[in-house]
């Protein structure tokens, strides 16, 4: 990379332009693929947990249930209320998608690699801001949600936005806190660095109270069970998206599943060490991303497995708990942490 | 392509400015100052502050304008545009405000910021717009100002609460007495319904039996 010249050579993640073009579709590519393993994951997973076989019709096991899924969702008709706004009916899901799908470039799959004699990260960007980037990103997929329930028109979907507005601002700020003792300890906000600082102990072990605030803030934000309130079948039909089907309503579930893996790799990374592995084991650099990919898909069985255990809450409940409980945790978390880097400096 | 950016964020950035004033809804008028600050999140990364960008897009995009959008589909009625019926006195003051301003934003651009428009501008130092430069920067050099602005944002935040507060919940000891069989079943860490509507009251509240 010392060969570059102009303006941005001194910002560190420049790499020839062709090379992230390359990045950016390859990791685009392996992130779509792993949705429909994750949905027939789900939907066997789920089945098992409730004592039933699950899909098992579509192809060898229904192993091709989610191809069979998305050719009815494609083929659906695209239809509006009566009552909707138009353009903004239309914009609100790719709001969804662009911002979930963006979150992801920041996510280290693995450490720099040597590929044909030029220097590749194994990662989209490494910005300087680190998970600020996936907050931010955060943040405006808030706008996919609340547009969309505001301009279905319908009460169901208003309620529903009016229930991600809440629940978002209120666990966005506990997620960031739980972060705050990682960044302290490791000293930086680059997600690369943070996983080189865990090359003696992964911060699951120190940071174990802010992993768990993590996780817990982690299945708000992504409106996953038990706080799946924004969606709540029983009370709202299904939520913002009540008014949407075909390929919108495909969209949408796209960017919750996207979601739920953003948060499984932020996590993966921040907590579990990234690609290292533990007992000194260290695999040729082609394996990083299997690796990653492997750790990610614990927390998303955790996800499942949450969805089919735990009951949704109550709005009340889950607004109390989450500024009454999960907030001065992280706030206490972060202060010990703090508290601990000074007195062992 | 940095001044491909530039001139498309630019644009956006002003389209979302004139848009907040322009429009008479007010939900896309709130909207339109959301695409606003998300232009201008987008010219502060082609100035390399990374940092700054992704605050404005968090908190402000994220957070405050949240609350806009919420307060004004809830109550905003889109249907009853924005009135332009105001009195005169109103008017002038207002033509009198946007003067004052203009004058004094014309004063700072040119004194400024047009000695840079024929020169390449400020170099690039690295490490500028980091998060560790820019916190190293609120912690000494800044210290007064950012601690007086977190102050500020505390007392907004006690105010609030102080409002919110206000709200009546359950009154009568009959409304009071029905809930005491929940409070003994439900967990410690929950909270109840009537919390959610202020009923937070009915603990200063005399218990019935006095009452009676």
């Amino acid at each position: 990379m010392n060969t570059l010249s102009g303006p941005l050579a001194e910002v560190s993640y420049y790499e020839p332009w062709w090379i992230q073009i390359i990045k950016a579709i390859v990791i685009f590519a392996v992130i779509l693929q792993v949705q429909p393993i994750i949905i027939v994951g789900e939907r066997k997973g789920l089945g098992r947990f409730q004592g039933r076989y699950g899909p098992n019709r579509v192809g060898p096991f229904g192993l091709a249930t989610p191809l069979a899924d998305i050719i009815k969702l494609a083929t659906k008709e695209q239809f509006r209320p009566d009552s909707s706004i138009g353009w903004m009916f239309a914009l609100a899901p790719v709001i969804s998608c662009v911002t979930a799908i963006g979150a992801i470039a920041i996510i280290p799959f693995g450490d720099t690699q040597d590929i044909f004699g030029t220097p590749v990260g194994l990662y989209g960007i490494d910005v300087s801001i680190g998970p600020l980037f996936v907050f931010a990103m955060g943040a405006v997929a808030f706008y996919g949600i609340m547009l969309g329930g505001f301009s279905s028109g319908s009460k169901y979907s208003f309620l529903g936005s009016m229930r991600a507005a809440a629940q978002l601002i209120s666990y966005e700020v506990s997620q960031g806190l739980a972060l705050v003792g990682v960044v302290m300890t490791a000293q930086t906000l680059s997600l690369t660095e943070i996983v080189h600082a865990q090359q003696g102990m992964w911060y699951i072990v120190p940071q174990f109270a802010g992993f768990l605030i993590f996780l817990t803030a982690s299945f708000a934000e992504t409106n996953r069970a038990p706080f799946d309130l924004v969606e709540a079948d029983a009370e709202l039909v299904g939520g913002y998206f009540t008014e949407y089907g075909g390929t919108r309503f495909t969209a949408y579930l796209f960017a919750e599943y996207i979601n739920m893996c953003v948060v499984s790799l932020i996590c993966v990374t921040v907590f579990l060490g990234g690609w290292l592995l533990p007992f000194g084991i260290h695999p040729p650099g082609w394996v990083d991303p299997f690796i990653v990919l492997g750790k990610a898909g614990l927390f998303i069985f955790f996800f499942i497995w949450v969805r089919a255990t735990l009951p949704r809450l109550r709005y009340d409940q889950l607004m109390s708990f989450g500024w009454k409980i999960l907030l001065p945790l992280a706030t206490l978390n972060t202060l010990v942490t703090a508290i601990i880097i000074v007195a062992t400096d | 392509m940095a001044e491909v950016l530039f001139f498309i964020t630019a644009i956006g950035a002003i389209t979302g400015a004139v848009g907040v004033i322009a429009v008479r809804n007010p939900f896309y008028s709130v909207l339109a100052l959301v695409c606003h600050l998300i232009s201008l999140a987008m010219l502060f990364l082609l100035l390399r502050s990374e940092f700054v960008a992704a605050a404005q897009v968090i908190v402000y995009a994220g957070a405050v304008m949240v609350l806009y959008v919420f307060v004004v589909s809830y109550v905003g009625g889109s249907d009853e545009p924005i009135s332009a019926n105001t009195g005169r006195g109103f008017k002038l003051a207002s033509v009198a405000f946007a003067l004052a301003l203009f004058v004094e934003l014309s004063i700072a651009i040119l004194g400024t910021g047009l000695q840079a428009v024929s020169s390449q501008g400020a170099p690039y130092v690295a490490g500028f717009g980091s998060p560790a430069e820019i916190g190293k920067l609120l912690l000494t050099d800044y210290l007064l100002p950012f601690e007086v602005a977190s102050f500020l944002l505390l007392i907004a935040a006690v105010g609030a609460v102080t409002l919110a507060r206000r709200r009546g919940g359950l009154e009568t000891p009959e409304e009071l007495s029905r809930l005491s069989v929940l409070d003994i079943t439900r967990p410690k860490i929950t909270g109840t319904m009537a919390e959610g509507v202020g009923g937070a009251r009915r603990l200063e509240a005399p218990a019935p039996e006095e009452v009676v």
